[in-house]
């Protein structure tokens, strides 16, 4: 396991959603954020910032059956859900990878299921409880995009509410 | 005498069907219509077939046979092509018979000047599908299979033939400045229209694979789509099951160039 450089601390569900808000305005084509964490960890949650974000306007909802629903906004919105997949293999049927590069953002939760099935590019946010509504998102950067896109976030993060962000040095640098 | 031939490819991210007239000594495509569909290829592509015929007065039962795009190209598209062909070709109970998507890009483009041609399909996640073709007189004679690469590697490969050579293919649009800054001044980008397997490239490769007696059976549960690799998962899954590399699987994934 990487050493996690960036780890965001929010307090509420509406703060991780205005975490998700924070990194719609760096986002473009190609980009993918893979999100892992328990059940009710907050996915879908910060999902929801990220879709207000980019002005998407119909409601979000956790693709678990539908596996893939696509939201128009500033950017399309891949919002996929891996969780129920069996085998690696599986994401060919989706298209996967024709989607994750082509002119949206795609945001997978339950992301990092396969290492079979993870692209070289990207951002790894794993999300866990640390209270009632309080979460830790570690952000682990896959490739140059992903890393680029740790530091904008974090730094885009760090005045909101509920929101605190802490960096190691060589992160900050 | 004449029959109808149906052709379609859904490899890439343009969905293409067309329609020709096959007589004892001539092929002739009278229809044809691309769509930019990406990743919506299964809800286009049989309405844009349906829209064809009906333009032409004819009905899909006046199809005597189908053509296909076998690949390579994205995962999903080839299989939505190849099963879509099969279904209509099994269902019709006529022929159907595949050619490779880069061979119809590389037919769709040879004219009667003489040059070499490399077409590259976008592979997805830093790969391409190089294919080299010796063109001129109308013809676009393939120099080795279908295979998948690092775009790096090929543009090395391709430098080192030390002869002038024209580009075409979707892979350009991610990995075009790599090649032109590899190859130099010997580089030259085909028109991007050009770069998609059109149904006049898909009848042309159909002619010349026809012609030489390099069609299958046209049985349409034998004719098998060109994936070229195995997905990443895949192979690692064969790997653990102790499949030895590169052994062609039971599935016909990994297909010849025709």
């Amino acid at each position: 396991m990487p050493v996690c450089a960036i780890a965001i601390d929010t307090t509420s569900r509406d703060a991780t959603e205005a975490l998700g808000e924070a990194v719609a305005p760096l986002l473009r084509g190609g980009d993918v954020l893979l999100l892992s964490g328990d059940l009710g960890a907050g996915k879908t949650q910060l999902t929801k910032g990220v879709a207000r974000g980019l002005g998407v306007v119909e409601p979000v909802t956790s693709p678990t059956f539908n596996i893939l629903l696509v939201h128009e906004g500033r950017l399309p919105l891949y919002h996929f859900d891996l969780y129920r997949l069996e085998t690696a293999h599986q994401v060919d049927d989706l298209d996967y990878w024709g989607t994750l590069e082509a002119d949206g953002v795609s945001v997978v939760e339950w992301g990092d299921r396969f290492p079979d099935a993870m692209p070289a590019d990207g951002l790894i946010v794993r999300i866990s409880i640390t209270d009632d509504d309080a979460r830790r998102l570690e952000l682990e950067p896959l490739g140059e995009r992903g890393s680029q896109l740790a530091a904008a976030w974090a730094a885009a993060a760090a005045g909101l509410n509920g929101i605190s962000v802490e960096m190691d040095s060589e992160a900050a640098r | 005498m004449r029959e109808l031939l149906l052709t379609l490819d859904t490899s890439t991210e343009i969905t293409s069907v067309g329609l020709a007239w096959l007589t004892e000594t001539t092929l002739e495509t009278f229809a044809s219509a691309v769509v930019d569909a990406p990743r919506a290829a299964m809800s286009r592509v049989l309405p844009t077939a349906s829209s064809l015929l009906a333009g032409g007065m004819l009905s899909v039962r006046d199809v005597r046979a189908v053509i296909v795009g076998r690949g390579p190209g994205s995962f999903t598209g080839v299989r939505i092509g190849v099963a879509t062909a099969k279904g209509l070709a099994h269902g019709l109970g006529v022929p159907l018979w595949g050619v490779g998507t880069l061979d119809a890009i590389a037919w769709g483009i040879a004219a009667d000047r003489p040059m070499l041609l490399g077409v590259l399909g976008d592979a997805m996640r830093g790969e391409v599908y190089p294919a080299l073709f010796r063109c001129g007189n109308g013809r676009a004679e393939r120099l080795a299979p279908d295979e998948v690469a690092t775009p790096a590697d090929v543009a090395r490969e391709w430098a080192r033939l030390g002869e002038p050579l024209t580009l075409a293919g979707n892979g350009l649009r991610k990995y075009g400045d790599l090649f032109t800054d590899a190859l130099g001044d010997g580089a030259t980008l085909a028109d991007e229209l050009l770069w998609a397997p059109y149904a006049e490239g898909l009848f042309r490769a159909f002619a010349a694979a026809r012609a030489a007696g390099e069609l299958g059976s046209g049985e349409p549960g034998e004719l098998l789509p060109i994936y070229t690799r195995l997905s990443d998962a895949e192979e690692n899954e064969a790997a653990r099951a102790g499949r030895a590399s590169g052994q062609t699987p039971s599935s016909g994934v990994a297909g010849e160039s025709r």
